[in-house]
């Protein structure tokens, strides 16, 4: 018994060290190269630390880091709310109306999930450049409502299902619409699961590659992530200092909700996974 | 007549209601989703490139497509990719799962930072794994060649051994916590009770995992891997960062090559390879479903 639980405290003494190593390493290395005047000091040792890479970033307008920055808040901001919306009415109907169709178009949703947006884009590309908004916020937010939607019904819809139907009943009685039952009396109770929901889709939208690099042109539109893929340096060599620092402004803030929000998130997470 | 009768098990108003609150849902995934893979689907038929009038030409792209050794390479190196990443991030999560399942101090903190990966944005994290695998002073071949792995520096993005593990890496980090975080949801399932009966019969910490862990888990386990299979089969952004398809070519994911196809302006064949990489990727989750299946029956 004791040999098992010595065992048992290496492991995991062991294992928490590498979980330490494996998840924060990268992380760690970003902030500290942020930090650096060089990147190479690995092999010259020499280095000095300073915050002029963030000053660089936030400042040099040649960069266009703000732009990326609110452009990327804009897109995410509005497509979290526009899916909120919309997926909590869908949800509703499907949790406490009778209509035909009601099992299956759950699950239609959840497969139109399923499709690579790779086979998506190229369409989404040409139907866009015929009506002039590639380029355009819309470009993204549009198809990011699509693409995030189908995931926020599932999670809204676990939590709305374990409200009783006698509330909207007892409202419903007393002359409420159907959509003021919604928002006075479901969304307040579910809200928990509304907000993970808008969190993830927001997150996903923060963080989504490829169309954004297929639908926008320049710093006008692009979002965060094809800023920094493109990022360049002025004289060919990738300014690593600079890069960094981007990198770290854009992750930062997304940790830090990640964190103070884990709670919602792995709700969210799991709601949807165990659904799909 | 037959669908008279079927309205009317249901309420008027209460259909038109319903209408009305999943209208916005269906209308823009129809638009934004439906309707560009129907689209993508007929333009697979058609030679539609810039400065060319579109021309009908049937199978064409696609006899070219399988004709084409940039194809099948493309199919490799996503499924070996997808089986490399997919299977260390099995081995992973379920330590890490393990870990995070048992008592001790710290714990709380070590759930929060697992989730650090999964937070940060592929593209920040793919950037950063460029200067991790640079060669003369990243991180990697400083370790490499402190810890004494390798005799020398390894050129991480100038072969197709090092592009192929620098890119299983990067993807094991980066989606190894959404493994854990459901591998641990599983575990907080299996009741205590067996372990406690188990002990009690005199069996072992390794025989304990082998015997109720493990079966307990593999449900959990399988959803978990389908989920992160369908995710590696449509793989970019880090091929994009890290290696842009190269070196020569060796490291091009399917859905980079019909990225390529369409950044050069040839979307018929962008399409062609888009359907594909779709069918793939249905066929491999039918697999996968149809294996759980059986395995549950065979219970």
């Amino acid at each position: 018994m004791t040999k098992e639980t010595m065992i048992k405290k290496c492991l995991i003494f062991s294992m928490s060290l590498l979980l330490l190593a494996f998840t924060l390493g990268p992380f760690i290395w970003m902030l500290w190269i942020s930090l650096a005047d060089r990147a190479d000091f690995l092999v010259t040792g020499k280095v000095e630390y300073s915050f002029n890479n963030y000053f660089q970033v936030l400042t040099s307008p040649s960069l266009h880091f703000l732009d990326y920055l609110q452009n990327s808040l804009i897109i995410s901001v509005t497509t979290a709310f526009v899916v909120t919306v919309f997926s909590s009415m869908a949800a509703y109907a499907v949790s406490r109306m009778r209509f035909p169709g009601r099992s299956v178009i759950p699950l239609l949703i959840l497969a139109m999930s399923m499709f690579p947006q790779i086979s998506i884009v190229g369409y989404l590309f040409e139907m866009f450049a015929q009506v002039g908004l590639i380029n355009h916020h819309l470009a993204l937010i549009l198809p990011y409502i699509a693409w995030t939607i189908p995931i926020a019904l599932w999670i809204n819809l676990s939590y709305f299902t374990q409200i009783p139907i006698a509330l909207d009943r007892a409202a419903l009685v007393d002359g409420a619409g159907r959509m003021k039952v919604l928002y006075r009396i479901i969304f307040p109770l579910a809200l928990p699961g509304i907000f993970s929901s808008a969190l993830l889709v927001f997150i996903a939208c923060f963080n989504e590659f490829l169309f954004a690099i297929m639908l926008t042109i320049d710093y006008t539109a692009q979002t965060l992530p094809v800023g920094i893929a493109l990022f360049q340096g002025l004289h060919g060599e990738i300014p690593w200092g600079n890069l960094m620092a981007a990198s770290a402004l854009a992750s930062v803030p997304l940790v830090i909700m990640t964190l103070i929000f884990q709670r919602y998130i792995v709700q969210g997470l799991m709601g949807g996974a165990v659904k799909g | 007549m037959a669908s008279n009768n079927f309205l009317q098990n249901y309420e008027k108003g209460e259909v038109r209601t319903a209408c009305f609150f999943l209208a916005p849902l269906l209308l823009i995934v129809g638009i934004f989703i439906l309707l560009p893979v129907l689209g993508t689907f007929y333009n697979s038929f058609f030679l539609d490139v810039s400065f060319l009038p579109k021309q009908f030409i049937g199978l064409k792209n696609y006899a070219r497509l399988l004709s084409s050794p940039d194809f099948w390479q493309a199919l490799r190196f996503t499924l070996a990719y997808t089986v490399a990443a997919v299977s260390l991030e099995a081995v992973f999560g379920v330590a890490f799962a393990l870990l995070l399942n048992e008592v001790f101090v710290g714990r709380t903190v070590l759930r929060v930072v697992i989730l650090i990966p999964w937070a940060i944005p592929t593209i920040v994290s793919a950037r950063t794994w460029q200067l991790i695998y640079e060669y003369t002073y990243g991180l990697m071949n400083f370790l490499v060649m402190n810890l004494g792995i390798a005799p020398e520096r390894i050129n991480w993005m100038g072969t197709e051994f090092g592009a192929f593990w620098a890119l299983v890496f990067a993807d094991v980090w980066k989606t190894t916590p959404f493994v854990v975080l459901i591998l641990l949801a599983g575990l907080q399932a299996i009741p205590e009770d067996l372990y406690q009966q188990a002990k009690v019969d005199g069996a072992g910490l390794f025989r304990r995992f082998y015997k109720i862990t493990l079966p307990m888990l593999k449900p959990v386990l399988v959803i978990a891997m389908i989920f992160r299979t369908i995710d590696s089969l449509r793989m970019f952004d880090l091929v994009y960062v890290l290696t842009g398809g190269g070196p020569g070519g060796s490291t091009r994911t399917l859905s980079y090559l019909g990225f390529e196809a369409f950044a050069n302006d040839s979307f018929g064949l962008g399409s062609t390879v888009s359907v594909i990489t779709f069918l793939i990727s249905l066929a491999i989750t039918l697999i996968y479903l149809r294996a759980g299946k059986f395995s549950e029956q065979l219970k």
